[in-house]
């Protein structure tokens, strides 16, 4: 364990930091700063600045037990409450843009340290689907992810990965990461150039396949990786997740799921947009899940912590 | 000092019908207020939401307040002593029975 690490509550023991902390959220001490991620209301009478998909009715985050049916309370990794991301509405087909009400997000928002070089976004997580019928719901998610929006002083870019379980009610259990896409601004807000530009917001935005990729992902070349699902849709297991990303080159350096270290093909990128007007230096991390069909899905966020490096 | 946290639970839905509002998970909580801003309502009809409290967030009870509502308004329900998750639901009758609503849930604890 890195000397970072050694200052850190209990909560964060199995976790494996850069050697600066920027933040570190336990659940059970509030939202600490995450919260629903939606639009801006600045058109006319507080509108939406964005109308190609419905931003504004994901489902909300709230502070959860994990409390389910027949288990009752699950808690969390390290206590009682995580972070609870989960869907409101059925899921359209894998090749459309997001339905209303068929993700959920939440966001916390931060500024880059002076001089940092290296960015590690750590969590432990689990998922599952609402408990609302009987069998299993493995192959309810579509997905979930994590994804972190920055700023510098040339590009707004979003480096992220996204775990595909399920296309359309197959199975999938592969990795993605965001990649540069190639779509022009129209193409990546389906059809009509907005706010958008192309690359950015890749969790909803960009053309979508039957084969649950999009004009903002790539495939990792490993094997299908199966999280732990367990065997009822009420017993939860919390995985660590752990991505570090190249603030200076803006390239991947490594991520790390559950089991197993991915590999990045040499210069993996996401796309690099021109920068937006008031938000420079911003480093803002997201989570986020998806339904595959009509059964409610939930991501439970243990803990987060955000470190860096200046050398 | 304690926690609080102000949750958009709906924005802007519209409902045609029958009403529930988002499962909100409230168990941290010592103390909720509901606040209801009822934005549309055609003339002639009646909003009616009653607040439910639930173990799981899939079955629901109700705790005995209700809200009606004949017209764009905004209202608040106080409540303490709840179980670990919150809801309104009821329905919206009369002449062309919709509605759109913004309810936030403001939780202390």
């Amino acid at each position: 364990m890195q000397s970072s690490a050694l200052a850190l509550p209990i909560s964060f023991a199995g976790y494996d930091p850069l050697e600066r902390i920027l933040s570190a959220d336990d659940f059970d001490r509030g939202m600490s700063g995450w919260l629903d991620l939606r639009p801006n209301f600045t058109g006319r009478d507080f509108a939406a600045h964005d109308h190609r998909i419905d931003l504004e009715h994901w489902g909300p985050t709230m502070l959860s037990s994990a409390t389910f049916p027949f288990a009752g309370t699950h808690g969390s990794a390290s206590g009682t409450y995580s972070l609870k991301l989960g869907t409101r509405w059925p899921a359209a087909r894998a090749d459309q843009p997001p339905a209303p009400g068929s993700m959920g997000l939440a966001i916390k928002r931060l500024a880059t340290p002076i001089g940092a070089t290296r960015l590690r976004i750590e969590a432990l997580v689990a998922a599952t689907a609402v408990q609302d019928r009987p069998g299993l719901g493995v192959d309810a998610m579509r997905s979930f992810g994590l994804l972190v929006d920055l700023q510098d002083a040339e590009h707004r870019w979003m480096p992220g990965v996204r775990w595909v379980n399920a296309v359309d009610g197959a199975p999938e259990r592969r990795w993605q990461y965001y990649a540069a896409t190639t779509a022009d601004d129209v193409g990546w807000s389906y059809g009509e150039a907005g706010w958008h530009r192309a690359g950015i917001d890749p969790q909803w935005f960009g053309r979508r396949y039957p084969d649950g990729s999009t004009d903002g992902t790539a495939w990792f070349g490993d094997q299908p990786q199966p999280l732990i699902y367990n065997e009822t849709d009420d017993k939860i297991n919390w995985m660590r997740l752990a991505l570090t990303i190249d603030l200076r080159a803006r390239r991947y350096l490594g991520f790390e799921a559950h089991d197993r270290s991915l590999t990045f093909p040499e210069g993996a990128a996401p796309t690099l947009a021109d920068p937006y007007a008031n938000i420079g230096g911003l480093l803002n991390p997201v989570f986020f899940v998806e339904a595959d069909g009509d059964q409610p899905v939930t991501l439970f966020v243990d803990s987060v912590l955000v470190s860096w490096s200046d050398r | 000092m304690r926690q609080f946290h102000a949750a958009i639970v709906e924005f802007r839905r519209g409902f045609d019908g029958a009403i529930a509002t988002h499962p909100y998970e409230s168990g941290w909580a010592d103390e909720a207020v509901f606040f209801v801003e009822l934005e549309e309502l055609s003339v002639g009809s009646t909003v009616r939401l009653a607040v439910q409290l639930s173990p799981d967030g899939l079955r629901w009870v109700d705790e005995g307040t209700v809200l009606e509502l004949d017209q764009p308004d905004h209202v608040m329900a106080r409540l303490t002593n709840f179980g670990g998750f919150l809801r309104l639901a009821g329905e919206v009758t009369g002449t062309a029975h919709r509605c759109t609503m913004t309810v936030r849930l403001a939780l202390k604890g």
